[in-house]
C-alpha cells in the first residue's frame, strides 16, 4: 500500500490530486489573490482622491517603506503557514537578536556586518530551536510558539528594559538611503518578495512546503523530507523576523525593548488576507504582499486621519474576525 | 490481539515506553510540585511564610478557574487565548460603574462573556476557523473594545462584597479557594455524571465518530467556549477583589498560564484526554513557581522565562504522548 502511493506520486502532485476531487473552475490566478489586489486598488484610490496628504507621492513611497518589516515578518510567516505550522514568535525572536545586535554595537562601525551577520545567525538558532522541538516531539507548533514567546519576552527584558545602544550612524543609512526618490530599501524589500516567490513556486523546497502543509502523511509517503523542510521554514522565519527587527533598529536608531509589539499577529492577519489557507498548504505569497500592503494602506490613513489607537485596535480585530469568519473552509478540520 | 502487539513492535516505540510516556504525562504535575516544594524548603524558606502561602492559595485558585475553562476547550480539542480579555473586560464593567452590588452590570459583563463565547463557537464550530486564530482576533477585538470604553484609564472602586469573595476567609480557608472549588465541583460532576460530558470527552477524542453516533458537536465545542468565558469572567471578579483594583494589566499573562497549567496538568491539545484535579495541580505548580521567582528576588521577569518554558515543556511531554497513544 505504502509502497504503490510513494512510486506513483510526486511532492509536485500532492496539492493537484487534492483540487482534481473538487472539479471546479478556477481562474489561473487564484480568487483571493485577485481579490486582496482589489481592495488594496479600492481602499488605496478611495484615500488617494479624499485624501491629498496621502496621494502626495512622499507619502505613498513612505507607506512602502512603512511596510517594510511587517513584509520580512509576513514572508516568514507565509513559510510556516504554508508547511501547516505557525510562528507566534517571530516578532520576539526579532526583538531579541535585534537587542542583542544593539547592545553590542557601541557605535563602532567596524561592527555593522559582523553584528548583522550575528543578529541573523541568532534568528535563524531560535528558529531552528523552535522547528527542533516541533518536528522531535510532535507538539502543537501554536502552543511550542507561544511559550517561546514568553520566554523571548522574559530574556528581552533581561537583556534591557529601556532604550539601549549606541548605532553608528552609518548603519542608519539602510532606511534612510535613496536612488533619486526612490529609497534603497522599497527596491531591496520588492527583490525579496521576488526571491519569496521564486523560493515558494519554483523550487523543490516551495513544492515540499505546499506538500506538508497539505497532509503530512501524505507527504511523508511521498517522500518529502517532512522534518526537514518544517525546520528549515522555522529557520527562514527566525531569519525574517531577525531581519525585520534589524530593520526597524535603522529606523529608530536605538535598541527599544518593546519594539515589534504585536507583529508577530498582524503578520498572521496580512498571510490570512492574503487567503493563504491558516490550516497550510493553500496559498500564494503573492497574496501575503496584498494583505501586507492593505494593513499598511489602512495604517497609513488611521494616521492620516488620527484616529485613535484604541479603535485603531478594535477595527484591526473586527477586520480579523470578519476576515477569518468569511474564510474558505474546504479543508477538513479535525 | 497478537496482531496489534506486532504491528506496535514493528512501528518504533515499545508498549513500554508508550506507557511510560503516558504516566509521565498524566504525573508530570503533583511530581513536580513535590519537589518544588521540597527544594523551596531548602533553598527559599520564606515561601514558607504564612502570609505568602495565602497569597499562593489565592492566585492558584485564580489562575485554577481560569485553568478549568481552558481545559473544557482543550478537551474539545480548541483553545481559548480571549480569556484574559474578556477576564479584564468583565472586571472592568463591574467595578468601575458602581459601588455597591448591582445586579445589572454583573448581568452585562455576564451577557458579554457568553457573547464571547458564542462568538468563539461560531467562528470554530461553524465556520472552522482554527481555534487560536479565531480566539487571537476575539482577543484584540474584546481588548480593542475594553480600551475604547474606558479611554486606557480604567479607575473604579471595587465593591465591599468583591473584597469579601477576593481576601476574605472562612476559617484559615480563603474564599477564594472555596469559590474554585466549589466551581471544580460543578464542572467535575458536569462531566462525571452528566450526558452532556461525556459529550465532551466523545467530542474531543473522535470529532467524526461522535458526529455519526448523533452527538450534537458543534453545540457541544460552542458550549466549551462559553463556559471558558464564563469561568474567565468569574476568575476577573474573584482576582479584582484580591488585588483591590484594576487596571489595563489586569490579567495580562492569564492566556499562556492557563493554557501551561491545563496542558502540564495532563490535558492534551489533541483533545479527548484531561482531568480536573490534573489541571488543578497544573494551576498549583505554575503559581508556586512564579510566586518562588518573585520571593527568591529574582527580576520579576524571568516569571516570563518561566511560564513560557513550563508550557514548552509540558506541551513536549503532551505531544510526545498525544503522538504515541494515538499511534
Amino acid at each position: 500500500m505504502a509502497d504503490t502511493v510513494a512510486s506513483t506520486s510526486s511532492a509536485v502532485e500532492v496539492p493537484a490530486a487534492r483540487s482534481t476531487s473538487s472539479p471546479k473552475w478556477r481562474l489561473p490566478v487564484d480568487g483571493s489573490i485577485v481579490f486582496i489586489y482589489a481592495l488594496v486598488l479600492v481602499v488605496g484610490v478611495g484615500a488617494a482622491i479624499y485624501s491629498e496628504r496621502f496621494r502626495d507621492p512622499a507619502n505613498l513611497t513612505n507607506v512602502l517603506r512603512q511596510t517594510i518589516v511587517l513584509g520580512l515578518l509576513s514572508i516568514g510567516q507565509s513559510l510556516v503557514i504554508l508547511a501547516g505550522g505557525i510562528d507566534m514568535s517571530i516578532a520576539l525572536i526579532g526583538r531579541l537578536s535585534t537587542l542583542i545586535v544593539a547592545a553590542s554595537f557601541g557605535g563602532r562601525d567596524a561592527l555593522i556586518l559582523p553584528l548583522i551577520a550575528l543578529g541573523v545567525a541568532i534568528g535563524a538558532l531560535l528558529g531552528a530551536v523552535n522547528g527542533l522541538i516541533i518536528t522531535r516531539v510532535y507538539a502543537s507548533p501554536f502552543i511550542v510558539t507561544f511559550g517561546m514567546f514568553s520566554i523571548l519576552s522574559g530574556i528581552s527584558l533581561a537583556i534591557a528594559s529601556g532604550p539601549v545602544g549606541t548605532i553608528p550612524p552609518p548603519y542608519l543609512n539602510m532606511y534612510d538611503a535613496t536612488i533619486g526618490s526612490i529609497p534603497i530599501s522599497v527596491v531591496v524589500m520588492a527583490l525579496i518578495w521576488f526571491a519569496a516567490w521564486l523560493l515558494t513556486s519554483r523550487t523543490q523546497f516551495g513544492r515540499a512546503l505546499y506538500a506538508v502543509g497539505g497532509s503530512q502523511r501524505v507527504a511523508r509517503l511521498s517522500a518529502v523530507p517532512v522534518s526537514r523542510t518544517l525546520v528549515i521554514a522555522y529557520v527562514l522565519s527566525g531569519v525574517c523576523g531577525a531581519a525585520g527587527g534589524l530593520f526597524i533598529l535603522a529606523r529608530t536608531g536605538v535598541g527599544d525593548p518593546k519594539m515589534a509589539d504585536g507583529l508577530e499577529f498582524q503578520s498572521i492577519v496580512a498571510v490570512a488576507l492574503g487567503g493563504i489557507s491558516l490550516s497550510g498548504g493553500r496559498g500564494s505569497v503573492l497574496g501575503t504582499l496584498g494583505g501586507v500592503l492593505l494593513l499598511g494602506v489602512v495604517a497609513n490613513i488611521f494616521n492620516i486621519l488620527q484616529v485613535d489607537s484604541f479603535f485603531q485596535q478594535l477595527i484591526l480585530g473586527l477586520i480579523v474576525l470578519i476576515t477569518v469568519a468569511t474564510y474558505r473552509t474546504s479543508k477538513a478540520s479535525t | 490481539m497478537s496482531a496489534t502487539t506486532f504491528e506496535l513492535r514493528s512501528s518504533g516505540p515499545s508498549p513500554a515506553l508508550i506507557r511510560a510516556v503516558d504516566l509521565a504525562g498524566q504525573w508530570v504535575a503533583p511530581v513536580a510540585c513535590i519537589v518544588v516544594l521540597l527544594l523551596a524548603r531548602v533553598f527559599v524558606p520564606q515561601f514558607y511564610e504564612p502570609g505568602n502561602l495565602t497569597t499562593v492559595a489565592i492566585q492558584s485558585s485564580v489562575l485554577g478557574i481560569v485553568a478549568v475553562g481552558q481545559m473544557l476547550v482543550l478537551l474539545v480539542a480548541g483553545l481559548d487565548l480571549s480569556v484574559n480579555a474578556v477576564l479584564g473586560l468583565g472586571a472592568v464593567i463591574v467595578i468601575s460603574n458602581q459601588q455597591g452590588f448591582s445586579i445589572t452590570t454583573l448581568f452585562i459583563a455576564l451577557a458579554i462573556a457568553i457573547g464571547v463565547g458564542i462568538g468563539n463557537g461560531l467562528l470554530i464550530a461553524w465556520r472552522k476557523v482554527p481555534p487560536f486564530i479565531a480566539t487571537f482576533g476575539m482577543l484584540i477585538f474584546v481588548n480593542g473594545a475594553r480600551l475604547a470604553y474606558t479611554h486606557g484609564q480604567a479607575s473604579g472602586n471595587v465593591p465591599a462584597w468583591l473584597r469579601v469573595l477576593g481576601i476574605g476567609q472562612i476559617g484559615p480557608v480563603p474564599n477564594a479557594v472555596l469559590c474554585w472549588i466549589a466551581i471544580m465541583l460543578l464542572i467535575g460532576g458536569i462531566l462525571t455524571f452528566t450526558r452532556y460530558g461525556r459529550y465532551v470527552y466523545a467530542v474531543g477524542a473522535n470529532y467524526e465518530a461522535a458526529r455519526y453516533a448523533g452527538v450534537p458537536t458543534r453545540e457541544v465545542v460552542m458550549a466549551c467556549y462559553i463556559a471558558c468565558s464564563v469561568l474567565a469572567l468569574c476568575a476577573g471578579l474573584v482576582l479584582s477583589g484580591y488585588i483591590g483594583y484594576v487596571d489595563q494589566r489586569l490579567g495580562t499573562d492569564f492566556n499562556v498560564n492557563s493554557i501551561a497549567a491545563a496542558i502540564v496538568g495532563g490535558t492534551t491539545f489533541t483533545g479527548g484526554r484531561g482531568s480536573l484535579l490534573g489541571t488543578a495541580t497544573g494551576a498549583i505548580l505554575l503559581t508556586i513557581l512564579l510566586d518562588l521567582v518573585v520571593v527568591a528576588g529574582v527580576p520579576i521577569n524571568w516569571q516570563l522565562a518561566v511560564q513560557g518554558a513550563v508550557l514548552v515543556a509540558a506541551t513536549a511531554i503532551q505531544g510526545m504522548r498525544g503522538h504515541l497513544l494515538s499511534r
